[in-house]
């Protein structure tokens, strides 16, 4: 290339050469046609003064010659003669004038030669003159006393000037000589000069076709081979010339771009790579196309192709140099890579993905590869070492942790690095650690393999122990201290720092919680007690740890404790603190409280199975009582409608079994009506609202309003609160109680007093006096009871149902009923309500009362 | 002329007490009995060999009733153009709350409920006899009494 390149300028410097010699010849020629010519024009300049002058001297001989012939003849025709050559004299000077302008030394003479010849006219005038006026003699005598001198004068001055100007001519031949034969030299040493350069170049040009010829044929020929290259390279082939034209492509390539060959031949190259690669074919202000194509030879490029329909695909081309005829043409090796721009992106995914994680674990971790060196690191770990994370890239992890881990990675003679690995995996290795600032500080290191595109990485999860060994040195020196009384404790023992994390524990809480001591030394206390307990420790906006902790000191906090196989079971903790020299820690009691717990739930089973029964009789008094009324009523209406028709048309025996037959029925009917009314309680009762007790007390006295004008009773009141009840109960317990108390007396007016007092726990007790029968006191609990009566029926009726009833509805309330009571000095009733002004506790109540 | 009452009772017992004691009625009382909703709704609508039955000028209607309730009875009978006119009255033992709103719902035109004790019952119907079949115009008979 280079060798081709000196030969053609060497060739071109030739003809350069050559024709700067033709130039300069022809320059030379010219000049030289210039000074020939110029010299021909002064010589014939010279003869022309010459023969002028010559000719002036002659016409002044013939004017002297006529004048003298006129003399000896006196004819005027000689005169003819003298008159033409007075003109010629005149014309002579004149032409002698013009032609002798240029030369100074002649115009030094000519004015002289002027005056001269003037005056030999002037003298030749004067002759004529006298011989027509004086005649021949006096002329003659004019003519021979002339001033002989003026003649030779001018004679001499003819011939200086002709002297003059032969001088003249002599010198301006003599200087275009000179010139001609320098032009003749310059012309003949420039023809020979043209000649021999002609020749070199000639011979040169002749040299180097030879050669270009042969290189050409054996690119011609490498480029065939190339070509076959081409065809067969796995890759598509672009070969783009210096315009950034596509000159030549392989079928891959028409493959890969989805054209057709001949639609991309003579086509710019960024139909296809739109952006990257024409660009690089270009110079620049700084650089050559040659130089900025060196640039980027070798190096695989990504850029993204440019399909027929439109699509784009990641390509990697790699650039070479193509010599040939038209000059460096770039042969581009063009790499589909979407499958592994793909599998890059799923990579870099994964690897987002994986470095999440690494972010979100709790520990320290680091990936090195099998030479030893970080290549991912998260900010624990950067906080653990002291270190910014581009400081620890790349960076050898001995600098880190200088002994025992890169060790591992590596393999000896008798296992390779994954089997050197395999068996580190999962276990926890106490190493140290090494900070940036050079401290050291105990860590557990827990590896696993990461596979990677580089290989097998491993992953190190860096656990800062140093806490741990803290508490295991701290545990060595309490131990003695605190073993004896810890171990004796009937209770698990457990201490904890402020972090939360367990420093001491006693067998019992090994027991408790199925773990080995040094399973659980350093570990958090959440492993064991998940919720609770932690929470405790932590001081928070509105107060300091101390008082956060004193808040639950000696307080049995019932919590889960979870036990290593995860279980869970019941456990009640007794916080104590306990101040050393690292702070405060905190002891705590753990009891196993699954026993009690059991009874405990044990208990609200039953309560739960006594209520659920409760309901069921209650639904079975319910639904037994309405049943059995009708197939009663039959029995009833029956036995009745016998005792009308057929009274006394049987025998007197048939009127008593009819009449039993009728009571009984008429008991039996009452019976269960009551045993409804009693169970209605219960299932017909409403919720508790606030009313007015003295509304419910004007009810019933209306609803016993037979009863009362029958026996003239006085019922009065006090003043009577607003409760929280159930009103159309309040008004049937205030019904059997006023009831009651007109109905049992000895025969005299019934006065019936009801009255309220609020007592200690905000509760009303109501009162209702009579002064009745009064009852005996070992009765006092069982007329409450049902069906319960302390009369014959012939004395008083009624089934013994009313107070039972009066009973259950107080106790639905929430409240309780009792009587008070001297035989023959009448009954006092109490019974308690609810205020309403404690409602919420009281619905409490009542629910728990139901 | 006689007047038709329909007793809707599946009770042998309760039909023999309420003949009975509609007996001592002062007008002529025809007692057509159905002891079940199907076959009171057969005889309303003059099916199964009920063709030539009279249309009822009264219905006594007992709820707990089989096969087919007094509630869907009288849902029919309320919910029939040509049979909603007949003055229909319930008498049940029932005295739940839900069962006398849902037959005042169906447009019940009176509900009663069974006496337990036989004087009463006999009171209750003979007020029947006195009110509704005496006192009050029936349609298309004009005054009862008469």
């Amino acid at each position: 290339m280079k060798k081709k390149s000196f030969l053609s300028r060497m060739v071109r410097l030739a003809f350069g050469f050559a024709m700067l010699t033709l130039l300069l010849m022809g320059a030379v020629s010219y000049r030289w046609m210039v000074i020939s010519d110029d010299s021909d024009r002064w010589v014939r300049h010279t003869h022309e003064v010459l023969s002028n002058i010559q000719d002036l001297a002659l016409a002044m001989e013939s004017i002297e010659s006529a004048t003298r012939g006129f003399v000896l003849t006196g004819k005027e025709s000689d005169l003819d003669a003298y008159r033409a050559n007075v003109a010629r004299v005149a014309q002579d000077q004149a032409t002698i004038r013009s032609l002798a302008v240029d030369t100074t030394v002649q115009q030094i003479y000519i004015p002289q030669l002027q005056v001269l010849s003037a005056e030999r006219i002037q003298r030749a005038e004067m002759v004529i003159n006298l011989r027509r006026t004086k005649g021949f003699a006096s002329a003659m005598a004019a003519v021979a006393s002339g001033p002989d001198e003026r003649d030779t004068e001018f004679q001499a001055l003819i011939g200086k000037t002709l002297d003059k100007e032969l001088l003249l001519r002599t010198q301006r031949v003599a200087r275009t000589d000179g010139y001609l034969s320098q032009s003749k030299t310059i012309l003949i040493l420039g023809i020979l000069l043209g000649i021999s350069i002609t020749g070199i170049a000639s011979w040169a040009a002749v040299h180097d076709s030879d050669k270009r010829a042969a290189a050409e044929e054996s690119l011609r020929q490498s480029e065939d081979n190339y070509r076959g290259l081409m065809e067969a390279a796995p890759d598509g082939m672009v070969v783009v010339n210096q315009a950034g034209e596509m000159v030549l492509l392989n079928a891959q390539a028409e493959k890969q771009f989805g054209y057709r060959r001949d639609e991309l031949l003579g086509q710019k190259v960024t139909n296809i790579i739109p952006e990257g690669f024409a660009e690089r074919l270009i110079a620049d202000g700084t650089r050559t196309a040659a130089e900025a194509l060196a640039q980027q030879i070798g190096t695989g490029i990504e850029l993204i192709g440019r399909r027929n329909d439109g699509t784009n695909f990641p390509i990697e081309i790699m650039l070479s140099p193509l010599e040939s005829a038209e000059g460096i043409l770039v042969t581009a090796a063009i790499r589909d890579i979407s499958v592994r721009k793909n599998a890059e992106m799923h990579l870099a995914r994964m690897e987002e993905r994986y470095r999440g994680l690494m972010e979100a674990a709790p520990d320290g971790m680091v990936v090195v590869n099998q030479a030893g060196e970080i290549v991912l690191l998260n900010a624990q770990a950067e906080n653990q070492f002291g270190y910014r994370r581009d400081e620890l890239l790349g960076q050898k992890v001995t600098n880190i942790i200088p002994k025992g881990f890169a060790e591992r990675l590596i393999a000896d003679g008798t296992r390779t690095a994954a089997e050197a690995l395999a068996q580190q995996i999962g276990t926890g290795i106490e190493l140290h650690g090494r900070r940036k600032d050079g401290s050291e500080f105990p860590i557990e290191i827990m590896l696993s393999p990461l596979e990677s595109a580089e290989g097998i990485l491993v992953t190190a999860a860096i656990r800062d122990i140093s806490v741990r060994k803290n508490a295991e040195m701290h545990l060595a020196r309490m131990e003695e201290r605190y073993r004896g009384l810890m171990e004796a404790a009937p209770d698990g023992m457990v201490v904890v720092n402020q972090a939360g994390e367990i420093v001491l524990l006693n067998a019992q809480a090994e027991s408790q919680f199925g773990y080995r001591r040094d399973e659980l030394l350093g570990q958090k206390v959440t492993n064991i007690i998940p919720m609770g307990f932690a929470e405790r420790l932590v001081a928070d906006a509105l107060r300091p740890v101390e008082v956060a902790l004193a808040q639950q000191i000696g307080t049995g906090i019932e919590l889960h404790g979870q036990r290593k196989d995860g279980t869970a079971f019941p456990i009640e903790i007794m916080l104590s603190p306990l101040k050393n020299s690292e702070g405060i820690l905190v002891t705590a009691a753990i009891r196993d409280i699954r026993v009690r717990k059991a009874a405990e739930e044990h208990l609200a089973m039953k309560l739960e199975e006594l209520s659920r029964s409760n309901r069921d009789l209650e639904q079975f008094a319910a639904i037994a009582s309405h049943d059995l009324q009708e197939p009663l009523r039959m029995v009833a209406s029956y036995t009745q409608l016998l005792a009308r028709r057929y009274k006394g048309k049987l025998d007197s025996d048939a009127d008593d079994f009819i009449a039993f037959a009728v009571d009984g029925a008429t008991r039996m009917q009452q019976l269960i009506q009551d045993l409804l009314a009693y169970s209605r309680v219960a299932s017909r009762g409403k919720d508790l609202l606030e009313i007015s007790s003295e509304d419910a007390l004007r009810q019933a006295i209306k609803n016993l309003g037979g009863a009362i004008q029958e026996s003239g009773a006085v019922v009065t009141n006090g003043s009577l609160p607003n409760v929280l009840a159930d009103e159309s109960q309040l008004v049937q317990l205030f019904q059997n109680l006023v009831g009651n108390a007109i109905k049992y007396q000895k025969g005299g007016t019934p006065h019936v007093h009801i009255s309220a007092v609020m007592d200690a726990n905000r509760k009303w007790t109501f009162s209702v006096k009579d002064n009745g029968l009064g009852i005996e006191p070992q009765f006092f609990e069982r007329i409450f009871g049902m069906f319960q009566r302390l009369h014959k029926r012939e004395e008083f009726s009624g089934t013994g149902i009313g107070l039972a009833i009066c009973k259950r509805i107080v106790e639905r309330h929430g409240g309780t009923i009792s009587v008070e009571s001297q035989p023959g000095q009448g009954s006092t009733f109490h019974f308690s309500l609810d205020a309403t002004a404690l409602k919420s506790q009281q619905d409490s109540e009542v629910v728990l009362c139901q | 002329m006689s007047i038709n009452v329909l007793l809707v009772e599946d009770s042998p017992g309760d039909v023999r007490l309420t003949q009975e004691t509609l007996r001592n009625s002062k007008l002529p009382i025809t007692l057509h009995v159905a002891t079940d909703g199907v076959e009171a709704m057969s005889y309303l609508r003059h099916e199964n060999g009920n063709g030539q039955s009279p249309r009822p000028d009264f219905i006594l209607l007992d709820l707990n009733l089989p096969r087919m309730s007094g509630r869907e009875v009288l849902a029919e009978v309320k919910g029939d153009d040509d049979l909603r006119t007949i003055p229909t009255i319930i008498l049940t033992t029932s005295d739940a709350e839900v069962d006398i709103l849902r037959s005042y719902q169906l447009q019940a035109n009176c509900y009663l409920t069974k006496p337990v004790r036989f004087e009463e019952f006999e009171t209750l119907v003979k007020s029947i006899d006195d009110f509704w079949l005496t006192k009050v115009k029936l349609p298309g008979r004009g005054n009862a009494s008469d």
